[in-house]
């Protein structure tokens, strides 16, 4: 039973998070740190198809089923995990890691999970150990932000489980399988919307880039790999080929890019930036065809790494400099040359650029659009690909390696954060160099050829003019010190005018109901106050006084009788019998 | 080392606007070469398209992003908090 239970790598990252403090006692948390991600980097290559087969209840829960679609998700898991864990390295505090450590084991669960309940365990660990890594930056506005994510999460938890119910309600065996558009009810739907929160699908997306700048450091990084991508898994797995999610991809691939463009704050940049490239994977589920699944795959590994690389070059930014805002950043260059070099590697991959890792597979999602012949989704992902380069590409470094010079000056980060960011800068290179190496991982066979001429020149072309756009409009792209609102307004200022909605009117009329209640309403039971007083002093007093006087009255008579006198008695006895023989005759 | 070459590259900022310039000639010159096969939709088809994209796309974007946030989503950074 032991073994079997080590089978699971979630296992691995739950014993990893409570061995935390003894191995932080014992002086060797950073062996510990890379220890645990490498043995569950080693240990997916050895998973069967199915273990952790346990019946609760009544309920066939199953811990671990394991195919293709599965396994590349696990493997960028895993990578990500190990190349996070050696960024956070010169985190002191074990807290900090073992809320990291749970959330990758929630991940991993849910990735792994066969059926609806284990998945919903799992899905709410994500939620509840993803929060300490924005509570622990222990900033007021993280504190907030930790709350409202928390918050946003559990009411889409409660929407996936309600879809549960109702699944189970119709008869569903709760098994974690795939749905069909044209057999949709509510139930699947409902479980969709929990799903696409997490997605961060535009209107339930706002949480994202809430949350993500005010998370710490090195959380920040583990929370844009696992979070989205395991809402694109599980999305991936239940719903391909719904339209609705094509569509709304597509929307959600603009929508985050243009909210890039104009954000200041560089970790916002990053997190509006998640929201856009995660809609191109929702628009491949959408799109559904082989081709695009394994776009949507090879998308989601290749986009784990190179946002990873580009939070922590502006987290590495954060860390030494104090700052994140594109306003007060400016010439780092001259004095963080390496943490540069490797963020640009990040962005010229996101952006997709040859040899890149964003080349090989954001273009197979776009490719499956316009093989299906959905021109329009194919204009719209090409066109968030020109914001991509513009946002990403060009203007985050721009405005924080090089432009106005800020004067701010900065040490190099830490070896530790240079080797994780040196790590994910290789793997975005050597993926698009030997895009065979992620090809051969994908749920199905590969038929499709990144590099023809015709790619090549598309890229060369859309790069190269707008790059010229960037360059003629530059002075409008200058950043000032704001943030723009997002649908996070009706539930920070609607929540907010709600309760000066309560504290006006409904308090006005409250106070007026009072008002009448105290004029009128206290003078009438003051008046019904007095006459229950009168009836209860008059009628109620006087019999009950009346009773009671009668009785010592009597009892005091009855005391003078007893004289002692035998005649006195006698003469007693006589009229009590005579008023006996009275009251018999007379009734 | 790697600060000096960029530092010596920012003081010769023509060379790199020459390169890039020739890069945007290269890039349209190239589309005249290559071979078009199974195209999409009209676009695939002509030549110099996606040059005219990229920047449309890049001008339009900022122009209509930017003026949004000015006109309408723009807020101080504190927005939230008072």
């Amino acid at each position: 039973m032991t073994a079997s239970l080590f089978v699971h790598p979630a296992s691995w990252f739950i014993l990893g998070a409570a061995l935390m403090p003894v191995a932080r006692r014992l002086g060797v948390m950073k062996v510990w740190l890379v220890l645990i991600p490498l043995i569950a980097l080693a240990r997916i290559h050895f998973l069967p198809e199915s273990f952790g087969l346990v019946e609760y209840l009544g309920f066939d829960l199953q811990f671990g089923r394991v195919d293709r679609l599965t396994f590349v998700f696990l493997h960028v898991f895993a990578l990500m995990a190990l190349m996070g864990s050696i960024f956070a390295l010169q985190v002191k505090e074990s807290g900090q890691h073992i809320a990291a450590f749970l959330y990758v084991a929630g991940s991993f669960g849910v990735t792994l999970a066969g059926d609806y309940l284990t998945l919903f365990i799992f899905w709410e660990l994500m939620a509840f150990a993803s929060t300490f890594l924005i509570w622990y930056r222990k900033k007021k506005r993280s504190i907030e932000a930790g709350y409202r994510y928390l918050l946003v999460h559990t009411a889409g938890g409660l929407a996936l489980l309600a879809g549960i119910f109702l699944l189970y309600h119709s008869g569903h065996d709760l098994s974690f399988g795939m749905f069909t558009q044209e057999g949709a009810g509510w139930a699947e739907y409902l479980v969709m919307i929990g799903f696409m929160l997490n997605a961060a699908v535009p209107p339930i997306h706002a949480w994202l880039p809430d949350a993500y700048p005010e998370a710490t450091v090195t959380g920040a990084v583990f929370m844009c790999a696992f979070t989205t991508k395991t809402a694109v898994y599980v999305l991936a797995r239940a719903f391909p080929g719904f339209e609705v999610l094509a569509i709304l991809g597509a929307v959600m691939a603009l929508y985050g890019v243009a909210y890039a463009v104009i954000e200041n704050d560089a970790r916002r940049i990053l997190a509006y930036h998640v929201v856009s490239q995660v809609g191109y994977m929702v628009c491949g589920v959408g799109i559904g065809t082989a081709m695009a699944i394994n776009g949507t795959a090879a998308h989601a590994y290749a986009h784990i790494v190179y946002k990873a690389l580009l939070f922590m070059g502006a987290g590495a930014v954060l860390e030494m400099t104090g700052r994140s805002k594109l306003s007060e950043l400016g010439g780092l260059y001259k004095h963080m040359p390496w943490t540069m070099f490797f963020t640009v590697i990040g962005g010229i991959a996101i952006s997709g650029f040859p040899l890149t890792s964003g080349f090989i597979s954001k273009s197979m999602i776009v490719a499956a659009a316009g093989n299906n012949h959905q021109i329009i989704l194919l204009v719209m992902l090409t066109l968030a690909g020109v914001g991509t380069f513009l946002s990403v590409g060009i203007k985050l470094p721009y405005f924080i390696w090089f432009g106005r010079d800020s004067g701010v000056e900065a040490k190099e980060a830490p070896w530790n954060m240079q080797l994780a960011m040196a790590m994910a800068a290789f793997v975005c290179i050597f993926l698009g160099v030997f895009p065979g190496a992620l090809y051969s991982m994908l749920p199905y066979p590969v038929e499709y050829h990144p590099y023809t001429a015709y790619h090549l020149s598309e890229t060369f072309q859309i790069f190269g003019f707008t790059g010229l756009g960037f360059y003629l409009m530059v002075k409008y792209l200058k950043p000032h010190d704001v943030s723009n609102l997002d649908l996070d307004w009706f539930y920070r200022k609607g929540s907010l005018r709600f309760l000066g909605f309560a504290a006006g009117p409904v308090v006005a009329v409250n106070e007026w109901v009072s008002n009448v209640y105290r004029t009128i309403g206290t003078r009438f039971t003051m008046a019904a106050a007095r006459a229950f007083s009168w009836f209860d002093k008059e009628g109620i007093d006087w019999t009950i006084d009346g009773a009671a006087r009668g009785v010592v009255d009597g009892g005091d008579r009855l005391r003078r009788l007893q004289t002692g006198r035998i005649q006195h008695y006698i003469g007693g006895a006589v009229v009590a019998l005579l008023a006996v023989l009275l009251v018999v005759v007379l009734i | 080392m790697m600060a000096r070459w960029i530092g010596y590259l920012r003081e010769r900022a023509h060379i790199v606007k020459g390169v890039f310039f020739a890069f945007l000639v290269f890039a349209v010159a190239f589309d005249f070469l290559i071979h078009r096969h199974e195209p999409h939709f009209f676009g695939d088809q002509i030549i110099g398209f996606w040059s005219l994209f990229g920047l449309l796309g890049c001008l339009g974007m900022i122009i209509v992003c930017k003026g949004l946030s000015h006109v309408w989503l723009e807020r101080e950074e504190d927005y939230h908090d008072r």
